[in-house]
This record gives structure tokens, sequence and C-alpha cells, in this order.
């Protein structure tokens, strides 16, 4: 039985639907990182699964229980789940010891002195023992969401959902909380982070989840993910390119338009020149010379570029659906545009899959 | 793509600007059409051209062949990155550029 199973979670707000379709998993044990841009419903997932929302559609069942289910005991359910915020939310009038023994005390109905005992185990766990009686200000934010990882503990979860617990951190000081998750993962611990940490991401976890366009978007193991992902939205996220977009849907399409939104594209992102000539050369001689003439008159297509700052490359990458058809093989094609194309880009390869043809090259500085 | 037309007795210029592509090159093929046989000398002057494809260079190639057999064509004012694409698909050779 999974310890977390979720099916077709839907989390619908009056203006934005940021879960639209959420299906997965997660066995005892497994360490879950979430990866995604910033307002793809990731926290909106870890609440869902933590009660704090309500969802419009779907199911979620936690160690076989139907959480959504009418009459649960929600507090129960909670239990089983702590929560790691990026803010660490302790109560600055209580020193650590009390913050950690709080929940204990009130929630388990432990005694004063078991709730210390654990209190101080637990704290020792996550090196801070010694400010046991320290005040939150006194602690840096390090040492303050380790405090909130042991407050966490001390109501013996069988699951921690993270988000974004070193987001506020001072870089200095990710390290120290990083080996205290790192810790919980060889106890066994099962865990969901949401992490813009991406080596972090890449070592902890058994799987990675990339959320996009409301869904998990792609899933894998991190070596999956970070070295081969499939999609090209989780490799733009993953490479950090900035994106460029266009769908394309019939012979009609708007040419120019494209044309003009990519020297903007490449004008705000100051895009070295060249990139942009390659760009607009391989989409023309490309999809218009060779490719379009052999589409119906509406289709599916798209044109895909992602600009690395870090690495100066581009990546090029046109899509259109229909059979098999590889442009670059076929010498019925105008041979000045396949000339134009191998110049431009000698190591465009074209790909099919499921009814889709890649046309994909990376561009980089010496390509001319 | 914008195209400005003078004719100096058997010499007419064309002055093309833009880009000169799958969607312009039609313009620029229509005027070279239309070219008459006394004329002797042809110059596209692509001062202000940015960018050119490869119907573009048809275009080029379509008046270099008709003037091959009633004068001369000479291209001008061509920038860089519209030589490298002359360069790179080898007619750079047998196009007169003028410096
Ligand atoms: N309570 C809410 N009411 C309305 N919109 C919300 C609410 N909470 C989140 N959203 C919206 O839902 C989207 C997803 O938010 P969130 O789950 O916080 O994304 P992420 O954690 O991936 O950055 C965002 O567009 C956000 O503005
Ligand atoms: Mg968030």
């Amino acid at each position: 039985m999974s310890m977390i199973s979720v099916k077709h979670l839907c989390k619908a707000y009056p203006n934005i639907t940021p879960l639209k379709d959420i299906n997965c998993e997660i066995e005892r044990g497994e360490v879950i990182s979430i990866i995604g841009p910033s307002g793809t419903g990731k926290s909106t997932l870890l609440r869902c699964i933590n009660c704090l929302e309500h969802p419009t559609k779907g199911e979620i069942y936690v160690d076989g229980q139907n959480i959504l289910a009418a009459g649960v005991d929600l507090n129960k359910v909670r239990q089983k789940m702590g929560m790691v915020f990026q803010q660490f939310n302790l109560f600055a009038h209580l020193m650590i010891i009390e913050n950690v023994m709080l929940g204990a005390t009130d929630l388990l109905g432990k005694t004063r002195q078991e709730a210390y005992d654990h209190g101080m185990e637990l704290l020792e766990s996550v090196g801070m023992a010694e400010k046991a009686f320290a005040y939150p200000d006194e602690l840096s934010g390090g040492q303050k969401q380790r405090v909130a990882i042991a407050r966490t503990l001390s109501m013996n979860p069988e699951i921690i959902l993270f988000d974004e617990p070193t987001s506020a951190l001072d870089p200095t000081m990710v390290g120290e909380v990083v080996s205290v998750i790192r810790s919980l993962k060889e106890k066994g611990m099962t865990m969901m982070i949401v992490t813009h940490e991406m080596k972090f991401a890449r070592d902890i976890s058994t799987r990675i989840f990339y959320m996009d366009q409301g869904l998990i978007y792609e899933d894998g193991t991190p070596e999956q993910i970070f070295g081969n992902p499939q999609k090209e939205r989780t490799r733009i996220f993953i490479k950090q390119l900035k994106p460029y977009h266009a769908d394309i849907k019939s012979q009609k399409f708007d040419f120019l338009g494209i044309n003009s939104e990519i020297a903007q594209f490449m004008h705000k992102n100051l895009v070295p020149e060249h990139f942009r000539d390659a760009s607009q050369r391989l989409f023309e001689e490309l999809f218009m010379q060779c490719v379009l003439p052999h589409l119906p008159a509406t289709f599916s297509a798209a044109l895909d570029l992602g600009w690395s700052d870090r690495n100066l490359l581009l990546e090029f990458a046109l899509r259109y659906d229909g059979p098999a058809y590889n442009p670059l093989t076929d010498t019925n094609n105008d041979e000045l545009a396949l000339l134009l194309v191998r110049k431009t880009a000698p190591e465009l390869k074209h790909r099919y899959e499921n009814g889709m043809n890649y046309l994909e090259v990376t561009l980089k500085t010496e390509t001319k | 793509m914008k195209i400005t037309k003078t004719q100096a007795g058997q010499t007419i210029t064309y002055v093309v600007s833009g880009r000169l592509d799958t969607v312009t090159a039609p313009d620029l093929g229509k005027e070279i059409d239309a070219v008459t046989p006394d004329i002797k000398e042809l110059v596209l002057d692509f001062d202000g051209l940015e960018y050119i494809s490869s119907a573009g260079i048809r275009t080029v190639l379509t008046a270099q062949k008709k003037m091959n057999k009633q004068g001369v064509l000479k291209l001008r004012h061509v920038c860089p990155a519209v030589l490298d694409v002359f360069e790179l698909t080898g007619f750079a050779d047998i196009l007169t550029i003028e410096k």
C-alpha cells in the first residue's frame, strides 16, 4: 500500500486552477523533490495533502485512508504529516525547547517531562541542544529552521512535507539544514520537498516530480530528470533556459508575427545577434520552405527556443504532428534552403516519437 | 521590406532595405521581371537590408541570370550578415559584390 496516493486531484481558485489533474503514488521511505517554475501549484499540492486546503476534485489517500472522506478526523491525519515552511513560524515569546514541547503537551497529551525529554533528544539530533533555552531571536535562520524541523519531529510524523525549507536562508546556512534533512532520509522518513536547490534535489531524492501546467509534468529518478529529461519544458527548466514558445496551427499562420516575436525575445534577453539570425533562418528555411508544404491545411506544430545566459547556447526545437517526415533527407526540398539549414546547424537532428516529428539542435557561440 | 527604384539611362538601381525573405522576395522578383532588355546595368543596393533567406538569394540569382544576357548585375552596400549568407552558399564568387 502506498504511503500517499493522489488521484485526479484538482484545485481551482476563482481566477486560476493551479492543480488540474495530479496523480501520484508515494511509497514509505521515498524522498520526493518537487521542482518547477513558481506559481505552478507546488505549495498548493502540499497544502492539499496536509488538509490545509480542500481540493476541488479528486482523491487523496494517506496510509490507505481517504483523507477527504466525510467524518475523517483531520487532526489525526495532520498528526501523521509534519509540515516545514520557508518561514520558520517559531513562537518568539517561547524558548526553543518550549517551542519544541508545545505540540507534544497540547496535542499529543504528553506530560511536560516526557515532552521535555523527547524535545531535548530531538534538539540534540538537529545539533541545537545548546540553544534549548535561547529565544528564537537569538538564532540564525539556519538554526531556526533546524528547530522548526525538531518541532515537527516532536509530533512523531510518518511523513514530512517541506515547502522550500532553505529558500529564506542565507546561502551559507543552507548546508546545515540540508544535512538535517539528509539524516532524516537515512532514518527512513518519507518526505516530499518543494525546493529550488537543484543539487540538493538531485542528491537526496529517490524521485523528482517536475510540476508545470497544473500537472506532474514529468517524473523520474534524479538521473532521468536531470540527465535526460524527455519533455521540452522540463529541459528548459532544468537547464535554466529562457523560453520562447509559439504554436502554429495552420498554413495561414502569422510568419511575420513569429519572426518579430523571435527578434523581441532575443532583444529582451540580450542574445547575441547571430543567434537571432540563425533562429530566424532555421525557422524560415526549415519550417516555411521544407516542412510547411508537406503539412495539411490545419495541423499542430510549435517552435520552442531556449536561451542559456550561463552557457551562451540556444536550443532550437520545431515539432509537427502527422506521419514521420524528415525534411533533411528529402531531396525534393529546395536545395538552397537545405544548404542554409546545414550550414547554420550542422548538428540538427530529426526524430519521430508518438506521432510527433522533432527537429532539434543546440546552437553554440561559434555557430554562424 | 522597402524597395525604391531609380533609373538613369540604361541603369536601374533598386535600394532594398529590411528583410528579403519568403514573404517579401516575390515583390522584388516582380520588379526584376519587369526590367526591359535595353537595361545594361542593374544595381541592387542592399543598404539597410539586414536579412536574406534562400528565397531572397533565388531572386538575386534570377536577376543575375537575366543580366548575364543583357549586361551586368551589381550588389552594393551588402552588410556582413547578408554577405555571410552569400559566402555560406558559395554565391559570393559568382556575384559582383561591390565593397
Ligand atoms: N488562496 C489562494 N487564492 C487564490 N489563488 C491562489 C491561492 N493560493 C495560491 N493561489 C495561486 O495559485 C497558483 C499556484 O500557487 P502556489 O501553489 O503557491 O505555486 P508554487 O508553490 O508552485 O509557486 C498561483 O498563481 C497563486 O497565485
Ligand atoms: Mg510555493
